[in-house]
Formats: structure tokens, C-alpha cells, sequence
């Protein structure tokens, strides 16, 4: 509730919605009802007082005049951007006779949800749609745009465990930062890391790219782009062949070693990891040897793992190397992933698997473009999106885009701006802002819980996802309890208050604190896995896995918690690296004529698209670039700030040389975000293929040959 | 971008500032505090930390403040950073005071 003195601004406990493994608690400042400031909470031992450049001016986010602020009827052409105000009832009407008349003559598989973590509630996040559109019988989608790779790739090695607590890294000696960019996608962490590193730690980052937080660590490693795999397995190489494994701790707690030493010895030389990565022998050596003896060492894995045809399996390598070397034992030893595996939830209350109609078809939403071009029986009719952005965030953005402009593809979207998506809808819908609606924050990068209080009064006739689905659920004739609820009810019942985790709290008591953590044992002492006890089959680190026999899967909570028409894909129960999709090596005659790989980092300034229409963001982050080795400039002829296209045969994009050893040889980098309509018309998605990584339907957004050329 | 440290910081020097910031950008020297510019990273945290409102984002700067940014560059070369907060200068509450804070 809101701490009130007589003639005061009023102060509200909030959690920032983005998703970002930060998930910070904020400080909303009301003054006579308007939203005049949002802070950091300073006692917050995450966030510490200060949020980043993304929720700079979050505040005056809210009040953006480019805002949905009421429902629209499309009265122009797809994509014109010309609407025309209606009521929530009508548009609830012409949404639910069109989907009545869609399942009518197609079935209800011919519907579609396209949601994501454009919030990252509870109750308006990720699984927000879930149960509506399972009642619906609508196709399920299968949300794999992040994490999902190294959802199933993890589960299978170490299961659902949090790992490492974050705020336990200042006792780590050693630091290995795996494909992060903490310090414009994981700030809050780095503080963690400094204090270790006051302490005596070692930085180590490991990126093909010179980011902002390689140049701030200790020792940079540089594998080509996808070959994360291959060093893991090199560095299990030298930890074997030098006695430099703990093998008291192997046999203990580990499963199938013996086969896994038999292929490092056997496929994985240091001589030959140093040709796939590109790496001298002796990083490759020094890395290994460094990470077993400065105990605690730990790993934090990034996301940026998952992007290419290894993806999962260069998880299971990584998240193995800590059980070699015994780094379970000590506090702020192992590896940290995600946290949300501990997050006492309850999915399957959240999303109502049991409303799925046997044998629904699942459509997976990082290849949106792809499913609706080769879906058939029924064909995808309509499309509704919330929380997302496909057209910025999915793989060939052009074939999607292509679809949207579709007459009779009808498009509804739940929106806070008219975005490259939205522009395409047959309706528009008002979304809240997160000071407008009552939510409770999960996290992926720490273990605290958040509440989130509504702060303000929604402006126009915005709406939480909430009641969005309250709504429709009315307008399509449901009259399950599901849809009684108010908020608080849905969030009390959401949220095991049964789980240990939460003993001693109430929805009232994490309402007036603000957070909690989830994390059981002390930041100083926790040592989870000390003793193995991983949440897997065996009980043990899995470096076999004995989950390869029912094929590859994705994990069900990335879609609507339904397990069934999981794609099965045979599985190597052990890890292994090979080259790349799109890559000289698989694919000579693409690779003559797209000679480049690119990867797309997250912006510093932009939360994937989001933020990325407001002016002062876009000063703060600048114009598309696209950065150039040196020797790749120079054969092209193109110089540091002239207008480059980047080009494939599944579409284009424009942006601004940069040319710097910032980046290897025969790799550029586009960071992702950008709105077309600020971005001549196109954006680094439009290279994108659909294909997925090896493990869980991660897209390979790292694994994407290309051309660039200098504009006419 | 970046941000900078501009003159009403001289004789105050409070280091609230380094208190908020996540990637310890901050140098002194006996007078005042100054940002490195290859260090920050835009979060903006320290501004509302000051209170002497030292603190601003590069593009809010007037013309005439523009040459802080060549200032804290060159300062945060020459002098260490830190990564805690130091007692204010006995000169703080006067230099406030005259500043209106």
C-alpha cells in the first residue's frame, strides 16, 4: 500500500516488467495522480537504487502521445496505419463473430496466439493467454523466441535447479561470463562481480564479439560465433588428459562419465578445438586449467549460447564443466542459468493444460512466418498478438510481414503502441503500462519475487491482459471460474504460498515488503549441489542424459504447459559440436554467396523493440549499425560510417558501417530492435532463418550467412 | 553518450554518486568527482543521487557546459577511480547552501 504523508507525493512498490534477468523493484512517485517519477528501490539488494538506461524515463513512458488508448477498427489498407475509435464492446463483438465464423468453417485450430514476455508477470506475462486460448481450442503455440534451448538443454543435464545464487558471486575466484553482455543485458550483476573481483576474482568473458563487458574483463576469449560447444568440450579435453578433474565429486554425483570421457578423449583434441574456435591451444589449456584450480569458479550462461544449430547441446557441455572440477562444492561455485526454475508457481493453474483438446497442433512462434505459410489443414485464419512484437522478434520477418498483409488473415493486437506488428491489425486493443495494473514480477536472474502496486489509473480505455481475457472470455460465451477473478484472486491463487519458499508469507506481507527471496540457505552459505542432489532422474549431474529417449522437446511451461505433439527429434544423449546451418562447411554453394555469418545482440538502449520508438532512446543508442571486420571492410570496399545493406534471400536491412576488430573476421554485428519505420523500412530479423538449434526450438538467430554492400 | 560531472560538484564532492553507480566510473581528485566516459554506461542512476545536481546526461548540456565532457575525460585518465562513497569535503554545506540545494 502506498506510504501517505498529508500533502505528499504518494509512493507505490513496483517491479519493472521487462524482460530482463534484472527484474528490478521500483519506486513510483503519484503526484495528484500522475505518474512523476520511477526509481530504483534503494534497499533492494539487487537493484540497489538504480534502474538502467532502457527504464531511464519510464515515467514519462506512460504518457508517450503515441499510446493505444482505445479500441480501433482498421479503415485503410493492411499496414496503412488508418483507424478508427470503437467501443470495447464492439470490438469484442466483431472479434468474437469473426472467430466464430473461423472455427465454424475451419475449426478452432485455424486461431492463433502469438504472446511473449513483453511483461513478465504473472498474471499479464508469458502464460496471460494461455487458458483462454486452450478453452478456445485454438493451435497452441510454442514460445521458444529465448531460453527455451537452454530450458531443455539444462533440464537435461543438471535439471530444474536455480543454480548458483546471484548475490552469492562475491565469494567466486573465478568468473566465466558465457555469452552475456552483462553490462547492457545484465546490469545489476555486474556490482556482484566487482566485489568479487575487489576480492581477488577473475573476469572471464567468452564472446566472439569485443562487447561492452568483454572490455571490462579480465581476460577475453574470442570463439568463432557457434563454436561455445567445441571449447567446452575442448576444455573437458585438457581438465581429463591433465588429472585436473575432481573425481571424488565425478563419482559421486555425476552420470555416465566414462562414455562422456570416451568421446572428449576420442573427437575433442585441444588441437582440434583450436581450429573449430579459432582459439590458440593455450587459451584453450589456460581456460581449463584456471577454472579448476581457483575455486569457487563459476559459470553465468547467457542466452546468446542457444542461437545457433548447437545451442542446446553447447548448454549441456557448459552447464557439465562445474561438476568436472568439483565447483558444486563451494559457495559461489557452479553455474547459474535461470532461477525461475525454483519459482513456486503454479503453471498448470496459470495456463489449464487440461482445457487442450487432444492431439492440437502446436505452431512455433520463432518461425510465425514459416507456420502460417505451410499450415494447411486448417490454415492459421487469425493471429492475435499481446505481448510481443513477431514481426521485430521472429525469424524471415519478411515472409510474416507478407502474411500480415493478408486480407483475410484477421489480425488482433493488444498493444501499447502501434508497433511493425500492430500496424498490420484488423483491431487494436489498449494495453496498461506496468504503474497502471496490479502484477506480481517473476525472475530469471535472481530469486526474488516482486510486487508490483497500480500506481495510477489507466489512461483512455487501456486494459491489463487481465481483464483483455476477462473480456473475450465473455464475448465467446465461457463461463468457467477461471474468468471470475478478480486480480488479486488470480495472483493468490497462482502463487504457492504452501511452498517452504514462501513460509511465514502472504499475499498481504510480499504486498507491504514488496519482495521476497525464494532463495533457501544464505547468500554466504548456500551451496546447493554441494552434495549433487540435482532435480534430474538419476539424482545426479546428467553428463549422459537419460532423458535423449523420448527425443527432443521443448519445455512445457514455453507452451501453455501442454506436453503432448512435442516434436521428438532423435536426441545424442551426450554433447557435441558440429558446423553451423549456414556455414562453408555445410553449406559451400550459400556460403559463396553470402560469405558472412552476422549475429544480433540485444541493444544497449532498446529491451529487444521496446523503448526503441522514443526519441531520446534512440539518441542514446544510435542508428542501426553494422560492424565490419577490418579485412571484410576493406575487400568490399566500404568505409566506417557509409550506409551498408545486409542482404540474403530471405530479405534485407540497412545500416551504418562501423569498421572495428571489435568483431572477427567473417563476422558482422546488427544488434536486433530497431522499428522498421525508423529503420528504412526493415530491421536484422528480415536475414533471419527459421530454423531451430539442436535442443528445445531455440531459433538461430547466430546462425545466418549473409552479404553486405556498400549503397549506391 | 555519457554522462558528466559539472562544476557544482567542486568543493562538495559528496560521492553519493559512487555509491549508485554499477560499474564504479567514477574518479576523484581533492575537489570534486568526474565520470569516465569508456566506463559509463548511461544508467543514469547517479543523477538523482547528487545532491548538488552535478550530474548530467550529455545531451542535456548547455552550450556553455559542453566542455565538462573534454574535463571528465581527461580527468578520469589522470586520477583513480573509486568504488565507495568518501566523506563530503568540509567545504560541502556551504557550496550547497550557495548552490540552493
Amino acid at each position: 500500500m502506498p506510504t501517505t504523508h498529508a500533502g505528499d507525493p504518494l509512493v507505490f512498490k513496483g517491479g519493472c516488467p521487462q524482460d530482463c534477468p534484472d527484474t528490478c523493484a521500483m519506486v513510483y512517485t503519484v503526484d495528484n495522480g500522475k505518474l512523476v517519477s520511477v526509481r530504483g528501490a534503494p534497499e533492494h539488494p539487487i537493484t540497489r537504487g538504480g534502474l538502467c538506461v532502457k527504464l531511464k524515463d519510464f515515467a514519462q513512458h506512460h504518457y508517450n502521445p503515441d499510446r493505444i488508448l482505445y479500441p480501433q477498427r482498421r479503415v485503410g489498407p493492411k499496414g496503412s496505419g488508418q483507424y478508427e475509435r470503437i467501443s470495447w464492446e464492439e470490438a469484442m463483438t466483431t472479434i468474437a463473430t469473426r472467430w466464430k465464423d473461423i472455427i465454424a468453417t475451419h475449426g478452432s485450430q485455424a486461431i492463433l496466439n502469438c504472446c511473449y514476455l513483453g511483461n513478465q508477470g504473472v498474471l499479464n506475462g508469458l502464460t496471460s493467454g494461455d487458458a483462454f486460448f486452450n478453452r478456445l481450442g485454438a493451435t497452441v503455440s510454442e514460445k521458444t523466441f529465448c531460453a527455451s534451448g537452454s530450458s531443455t538443454g539444462y533440464l537435461m543435464t543438471v535439471g530444474p535447479t536455480g543454480g548458483v545464487d546471484p548475490e552469492s558471486f562475491v565469494h567466486s575466484r573465478y568468473i566465466i561470463i558465457w555469452g552475456l553482455n552483462t553490462l547492457s543485458t545484465n546490469l545489476h550483476q555486474w556490482p556482484i562481480y566487482l566485489e568479487a573481483k575487489a576480492r581477488g576474482a577473475k573476469i572471464v568473458v567468452i564472446d566472439p564479439q569485443r562487447s561492452r563487458t568483454a572490455k571490462a574483463a579480465d581476460w577475453h576469449v574470442r570463439p568463432k560465433v557457434g563454436t561455445d560447444a567445441a571449447l567446452a568440450l575442448g576444455m573437458m579435453n585438457v581438465l581429463i588428459t591433465e588429472g585436473l578433474v575432481d573425481q571424488d565429486y565425478i563419482d559421486r554425483y555425476t552420470h555416465g562419465y566414462d562414455e562422456l570421457k570416451e568421446r572428449v578423449l576420442r573427437d575433442y583434441s585441444v588441437g582440434r578445438v583450436a581450429e573449430i574456435t579459432g582459439l590458440p591451444v593455450a587459451d584453450i589449456q589456460t581456460l581449463a586449467r584456471e577454472f579448476a584450480s581457483a575455486q569457487p569458479a563459476v559459470i553465468r550462461m547467457g542466452v546468446a549460447l542457444e542461437r545457433n544449430r548447437n545451442g542446446g547441446q553447447s548448454i549441456r557441455a557448459v552447464a557439465m564443466l562445474p561438476a568436472l572440477v568439483g565447483a558444486w562444492r563451494h559457495v559461489g561455485g557452479g553455474l547459474l542459468e535461470m532461477p525461475l526454475w525454483e519459482f513456486p508457481l503454479k503453471y498448470d493453474d496459470m495456463c489449464r493444460p487440461d482445457f487442450i483438446r487432444p492431439g492440437t497442433r502446436v505452431a512455433n512462434l520463432t518461425r510465425l512466418g514459416h507456420c502460417i505459410d505451410t499450415f494447411v489443414d486448417p490454415p492459421i485464419k487469425s493471429l492475435f498478438v499481446n505481448n510481443s512484437n513477431p514481426v521485430s522478434q521472429a525469424g524471415e520477418s519478411s515472409k510474416l510481414e507478407g502474411h500480415l498483409r493478408r486480407e483475410d488473415l484477421f489480425l488482433v493486437v493488444s498493444e501499447l503502441f502501434v508497433t511493425d506488428t500492430a500496424k498490420y491489425a484488423d483491431i487494436l486493443l489498449p494495453a496498461t503500462m506496468q504503474a497502471e495494473q496490479m502484477e506480481v514480477m517473476l525472475a530469471w536472474g535472481h530469486y526474488y519475487l516482486t510486487f508490483n502496486e497500480k500506481a495510477i489509473e489507466p489512461p483512455g480505455e487501456c486494459v491489463p491482459n487481465s481483464e483483455l481475457f476477462r473480456r473475450l472470455a465473455r464475448a465467446m460465451g465461457f463461463d468457467d471460474d477461471y474468468w471470475k477473478r478478480t486480480d488479486e484472486e488470480m495472483l493468490e491463487s497462482f502463487i504457492d504460498w504452501t511452498s517452504p519458499k514462501l513460509a511465514g508469507w502472504s499475499m498481504q506481507r510480499l504486498r507491504d515488503v514488496g519482495y521476497v527471496s525464494l532463495a533457501e540457505g544464505g547468500t554466504d552459505t548456500r551451496k546447493p549441489h554441494a552434495e549433487g542432489n540435482f532435480p534430474t532422474p538419476t539424482g545426479k549431474c546428467e553428463l549422459r542424459t537419460t532423458q535423449a529417449d523420448k527425443g527432443n522437446f521443448v519445455v512445457p511451461v514455453w507452451r501453455s504447459m501442454y506436453n503432448e505433439m512435442q516434436s521428438a527429434e532423435p536426441v545424442d544423449p551426450l554433447p557435441y559440436w558440429q558446423p553451423m546451418y549456414e556455414c562453408a562447411e555445410t553449406n559451400p554453394a550459400l556460403a559463396a554467396r553470402f560469405p558472412l555469418n552476422i549475429i544480433s545482440p540485444k541493444p544497449h538502449a532498446f529491451l529487444n523493440s521496446q523503448y526503441a520508438n522514443e526519441t531520446i532512446q534512440q539518441q542514446r543508442q544510435g542508428p542501426q549499425t553494422v560492424t565490419l571486420h577490418p579485412q571484410d571492410a576493406k575487400h568490399r570496399g566500404i568505409e566506417a560510417g557509409e550506409m551498408v545493406r545486409v542482404f540474403n534471400d530471405r530479405g534485407s536491412f540497412r545500416g551504418s558501417a562501423v569498421v572495428s576488430d571489435d568483431t572477427l573476421p567473417g563476422l558482422i554485428v546488427a544488434p536486433l530492435g530497431y522499428w522498421h519505420e525508423f529503420n528504412h523500412g526493415s530491421a536484422v530479423n528480415a536475414i533471419s532463418s527459421s530454423e531451430h538449434s539442436n535442443l528445445g526450438h531455440a531459433p538461430s538467430f547466430s546462425d545466418n550467412l549473409v552479404e553486405v554492400e556498400r549503397m549506391a | 553518450m555519457t554522462h558528466v560531472v559539472i562544476e557544482n560538484c567542486r568543493d562538495c564532492r559528496f560521492t553519493d554518486c559512487v555509491a549508485s553507480c554499477p560499474v564504479s566510473c567514477f574518479h576523484v581528485d581533492e575537489l570534486r568527482a568526474y565520470i569516465d566516459p569508456q566506463t559509463c554506461i548511461d544508467c543514469g542512476a547517479c543523477i538523482p543521487a547528487c545532491p548538488v545536481h552535478a550530474i548530467v546526461e550529455e545531451f542535456d548540456l548547455s552550450d556553455e557546459q559542453r566542455h565538462w565532457l573534454d574535463v571528465n575525460a581527461e580527468a578520469a585518465r589522470r586520477y583513480p577511480a573509486i568504488r565507495g562513497k568518501l566523506p563530503a569535503l568540509p567545504t560541502a554545506a556551504a557550496k550547497r547552501a550557495s548552490l540552493g540545494y
